[in-house]
């Protein structure tokens, strides 16, 4: 039995799941809602941020993804191998002639696909409609910029999903984490940390260590590194960073992170996913 | 293939699932595992899939479960108690199944077919959709159409009709002598058919060990319902210690081997005068003796 076979069967069978739980079709028409939302309204021409017409309903749109794919990918994949455990369907497949990493490598592929194709799908489908119906000179750079990054985002919440689902058994406490991971995720940016820091005296340096490590920070300004760094826009820990590194650093720190941590959470789940009890 | 599960021990917290469990299949044995709930028999049988870590070895054939699994899974088949919720249709768990067993579907379809159920008929209904029944059924096509060495069987016809029970033991009985077979049940009419050897598990370490016609001896009590009537035919139940039920109903336990003898002077007896003659086994919940141990 070849392992690419073990991860094909185990996809297909996953891929079933996907499409019962409409996750694609919910995809598809939150990326459909949000892209016809920013170009209907954003499609003006505007001084704000250094952005007129398409780059600036790019990216707001990219900021909206922000906050809105990390509780997608967590709500795609926080259940996944539980649910599985749960229902007899790992208990029945792992009996059979397939490998644990198999099922954990199809698993994973399809979720990221479920999340990551409406998301390709829908980015440039956004810039040629605003460029064929509005004329808008479509800015490419930042269209890879935004994809790249949202895509990487995705691959990290993703990964936290697994994780999750791995390691926490209970469905309820799953769910309560996931929820929590998302809310910590889109907190701990410079709004929050700055109130944290003001109410319990911080050290401005743990702050900006913390707003740096976290992946949605650094997506947001792997984004913004595309507009001149000014504090309105970066806020204190993006401005900080913007100076010290640069745009470029920002760019690749912003796909470069939330790559890295979700690698390292997919890495840790396929770890206990093969050496811990399945049932 | 044989198998050898040695001093087997399982913990959930504090809780011991399973204590110093030894057990030796060999090659064609058929053996029932069976218990009351809780008595560590499903935990038994995911450590012997792999499922499940422990302490002991477990060996098929002389390889470590544990430790190449892949390898020894061709060769293994399962028919888990709870049959799984896929949402996948049941044309791709059919095939899913056989694709990594290296065949193609036809067997499965006609063995499926043999046990009452048209997977080609199913085939684009959501496996989870599929009655319990169905499901049981779809599960142990799959496992008997593999050409396993070892099938393990968790109480596979909980959820079968009569009709598919008595063709589910004509297709284990028709599976090489070769094959190993390990059955879950509390059906005496599984293990009468279907097994030479019976273990029986209590507070997670092997109560009983030995052959089926011990154990049934032992733990086998026959029951015997009539629905008579008439004079006669109810001074001959009552002189023979029957018990009156409901709507012309009489019933009687008695030892397995006594039955045989009961139901031939029936006949002839109350000829013409019985309507209906049940006789089934339940299991005694104080066996005759201790029996023999491991």
């Amino acid at each position: 039995m070849s392992f690419a076979r073990e991860v094909a069967v185990a996809a297909r069978l996953d891929f079933a799941e996907v499409l019962r739980s409409r996750w694609l079709v919910f995809c598809l028409v939150v990326h459909a809602l949000l892209a016809a939302m920013f170009v209907l309204v954003g499609l003006r021409e505007s001084g704000v941020i250094g952005f007129t017409g398409m780059g600036r309903a790019l990216m707001s749109w990219s900021h909206a993804l922000l906050f809105l794919l990390p509780l997608l990918a967590l709500s795609a994949t926080g259940q996944v191998v539980n649910t599985a455990r749960d229902d007899g369907s790992l208990e029945l497949l792992l009996a059979n002639p397939v490998s644990r990493t198999g099922y954990f490598v199809g698993t994973s592929l399809v979720r990221i696909a479920a999340l990551c194709v409406p998301l390709w799908i829908a980015m440039p489908l956004m810039a040629l409609v605003g460029a064929l119906a509005f004329g808008q000179e479509v800015p490419w750079s930042f269209l890879l910029r935004g994809m790249a990054v949202s895509t990487s985002l995705l691959l990290c919440f993703v990964a936290l999903g697994l994780w999750v689902s791995t390691l926490v058994r209970n469905q309820a406490k799953a769910l309560m984490l996931t929820i929590l991971i998302w809310a910590a995720g889109v907190a701990l940016i410079d709004f929050a940390l700055i109130g944290v820091m003001l109410q319990w005296e911080l050290p401005p340096s743990a702050v900006f260590a913390l707003a740096a490590l976290n992946p949605v920070q650094c997506a947001r300004l792997a984004l913004l590194s595309a507009a001149q760094p000014e504090l309105s826009t970066f806020g204190p820990v993006g401005f900080f960073l913007a100076n010290h590194v640069g745009s470029t650093g920002l760019l690749w720190a912003g796909i470069g992170w939330p790559l890295l941590l979700g690698l390292t959470a997919w890495t840790w789940s396929l770890g206990a996913f093969r050496r811990r009890d399945l049932l | 293939m044989h198998v050898e599960l040695l001093a087997i021990a399982k913990h959930f917290g504090r809780v011991a699932a399973l204590r110093d469990v030894s057990l030796r299949l060999p090659t064609g044995s058929r053996t029932a595992l069976i218990g009351p709930n809780g008595s560590g028999k499903s935990t038994l049988v995911r450590v012997l899939m792999g499922a499940l870590t422990a302490n002991g070895e477990v060996r098929c054939d002389g390889v470590l479960v544990g430790e190449d699994r892949t390898k020894l899974a061709p060769r293994i088949a399962y028919v888990p108690q709870i049959a799984p919720r896929f949402a996948a249709p049941v044309r791709d768990v059919v095939w899913a199944i056989a694709k990594l067993r290296g065949h193609s579907v036809a067997p499965i379809e006609t063995v499926a077919m043999q046990l009452g159920v048209d997977v080609r008929a199913l085939a684009k209904r959501p496996f989870r959709a599929l009655s319990g029944g169905q499901r049981q059924k779809v599960l142990a096509a799959m496992a008997l159409a593999s050409g396993a060495e070892l099938l393990v069987l968790d109480e596979p016809t909980a959820s079968m009709d009569p009709k598919s029970r008595g063709a589910f033991f004509h297709l284990v009985e028709q599976l090489p002598t070769a094959t190993t077979v390990l059955l879950c049940s509390h059906r005496l009419d599984e293990i009468r058919r279907l097994v030479d050897h019976v273990v029986v598990l209590a507070d997670g370490e092997v109560a009983w060990d030995g052959n089926a016609s011990a154990y049934l001896d032992e733990h086998a009590e026959a029951i015997v319902e009539v629905c008579a009537q008439g004079e006669p035919a109810v001074e001959w139940l009552l002189a023979r210690g029957f018990a009156r039920g409901a709507a012309g109903w009489w019933s009687k336990s008695l030892p397995v081997a006594e039955r045989a003898r009961l139901l031939a002077d029936l006949g002839r007896s109350l000829n013409g005068q019985v309507q209906d003659v049940v006789a089934r086994d339940v299991e005694r919940l104080q066996p005759k003796s201790g029996g023999p141990r491991s």
